[in-house]
């Protein structure tokens, strides 16, 4: 199956692959005075900006959990997304110079995006876990099963890259298109407020949303100190899986036809 | 070794027209389909097989589909009919730095550009040297590649490219890389690439080198094969060809 190519090949292009995110790192901070430390402080400083104006100025608040770490919990993996499938979807058409000229498995750029701000995001669970100490949340043994929302998050977003990547190739309309959705998609994830704030009947189409599922399931476990239920398990695989699926397969039919397009 | 079947390549050079919201309504208004494609065939039943070890040589004015030929014979295009076979691993130097990030130093862009042409890390390592000898870039090895001139930067590339042994070679109209100096050796270096027994195809504009290195020239003129034969022959004929 084609997946399975992927991985075989992603096993031979390891090196590649890490090449590239490496790549990506040194050209970041390149030239910063700050350097690789910007990947913790940029986080820090936005979140704080963030909390100031929601806790502070708009006196938003959850009953019950502390509204600092509800918000950056909802923040912090919206951003990943935010800007891996940002990322992804420009990588394809940035390095055509290369697809032009070596045969490279193109599915490697969006990937390589959503890795490199992968390990971005991993980082700024450092800043998330100090917040969450100094605001006193209790921790629990249930933070074991956070990576699995943090895998489904991963390959939805890989998913949603190798469409929106494929897609821009034809359709260089989607940068601007996308930066629209993804403005909406940010007040449609209860980022800042809670689901409930929300009339019953709109709750369900909110919860159409597969990034809800995800970033609930981790304030379920952080602020909650329960288990997410089984239905949060399923669907948080079921929309990640279905996303790749869909992503390989729009990639896969059109990236022959890159070339003519670039 | 390689075998060409059929291979046809069309574009579209209309789809750059056909894409805009413009065209699009003014094509509405006109209350008419107007067919905005033009098909372009660089390619049509190009047909040719290589041998193992076998030096060929590509000729023909600009435009007449040599590059579009290399490319899909190095996977990097699809043709639009036909097959290319192809044993054994493939180095195509099509276009040299293409990997190249400018931001990166000379280090670290030989990595990446080796792990884009698909090397192992250790195989860079092991190399890593050689390849630094031979581009005579050791004093520059840390400096941006941003700042490097253009021959320093193909040298570098060039390096990178011929490191290692492949079995085919792919080489579009590199030879004319840097300074007198570099282009005798870059010319050595290949020279010992096909006396180690590498299948070589080779485009160059320059008949001396297509003649000194290739057991066969096949002469390429609007996307078909106008005439195979000994270099000396088609060389010839060629130029009667073109000045005419």
């Amino acid at each position: 199956m084609y997946i399975k190519n992927i991985c075989l090949s992603l096993k031979k292009y390891k090196f590649l692959l890490n090449q590239l995110i490496s790549r990506d790192f040194k050209v970041k901070y390149k030239r910063s005075v700050l350097g690789v430390l910007w990947s913790l402080l940029y986080p820090i400083l936005t979140m704080t900006v963030m909390a100031l104006v929601f806790s502070n100025i708009f006196k938003f608040s959850t009953p019950g959990v502390n509204y600092l770490v509800y918000l950056l919990t909802g923040l912090v993996m919206f951003n990943y997304f935010n800007e891996a499938s940002n990322l992804a979807m420009s990588s394809v058409v940035a390095n055509f110079s290369l697809i032009n000229k070596i045969y490279i498995p193109k599915y490697i750029f969006p990937i390589s995006k959503c890795l490199f701000v992968g390990i971005n995001f991993l980082l700024t669970l450092i800043p998330l876990y100090i917040i969450i100490f100094i605001t006193g949340t209790p921790l629990n043994i249930y933070h074991l099963l956070l990576p699995y929302a943090f895998i489904c998050l991963f390959i939805f977003t890989v998913g949603m890259g190798l469409i929106l990547s494929a897609v821009s190739v034809f359709l260089r309309d989607m940068f601007y298109i996308y930066g629209v959705v993804m403005t909406l998609w940010m007040y449609i994830t209860p980022i800042m407020y809670d689901i409930k704030m929300i009339s019953e009947e709109l709750q369900i189409f909110f919860k159409l949303n597969p990034l809800y599922h995800y970033i609930n399931f981790a304030r379920r476990i952080i602020l909650y100190n329960e288990v997410p239920t089984p239905f949060t398990f399923a669907v948080c695989a079921i929309t990640a899986i279905l996303t790749l699926l869909i992503g390989v397969i729009v990639f896969k039919k059109n990236q022959d036809k890159f070339i003519y397009y670039i | 070794m390689i075998k060409v079947n059929d291979v046809s390549m069309r574009f579209n050079l209309g789809i750059e027209k056909n894409f805009s919201l413009k065209l699009f309504f003014i094509n509405i208004f006109k209350h008419k389909k107007k067919e905005t494609k033009k098909d372009f065939w660089a390619l049509r039943d190009i047909n040719f097989e290589v041998n193992k070890g076998e030096v060929v040589g590509f000729v023909g004015s600009n435009g007449a589909g040599k590059s579009t030929l290399l490319k899909i014979v190095a996977g990097v295009m699809k043709p639009t009919k036909g097959t290319v076979e192809k044993y054994g691993n493939i180095c195509p130097m099509i276009e040299l730095g293409a990997g190249f990030d400018m931001d990166l130093t000379a280090r670290e862009n030989i990595y990446l550009n080796g792990a884009i042409l698909g090397y192992s890390k250790e195989f860079i390592n092991e190399k890593f040297d050689a390849i630094v000898e031979f581009s005579e870039l050791k004093d520059f090895l840390d400096v941006p590649v941003r700042n490097f001139s253009s021959g320093m930067v193909t040298r570098l590339a060039f390096s990178i490219a011929t490191i290692v042994e492949p079995e085919i070679l792919i080489v579009d109209e590199i030879l004319s890389v840097g300074d007198i100096a570099f282009q005798q050796k870059s010319e050595n270096k290949m020279r010992s690439m096909i006396k180690g027994g590498t299948t070589v195809l080779f485009v160059s504009h320059s008949l001396d080198q297509i003649e000194s290195l290739c057991d066969r020239v096949i002469w390429l003129e609007n996307g078909t094969i106008k005439k195979i034969g000994k270099p000396k022959e088609i060389c010839q004929e060629y130029e009667n060809f073109m000045m005419k």
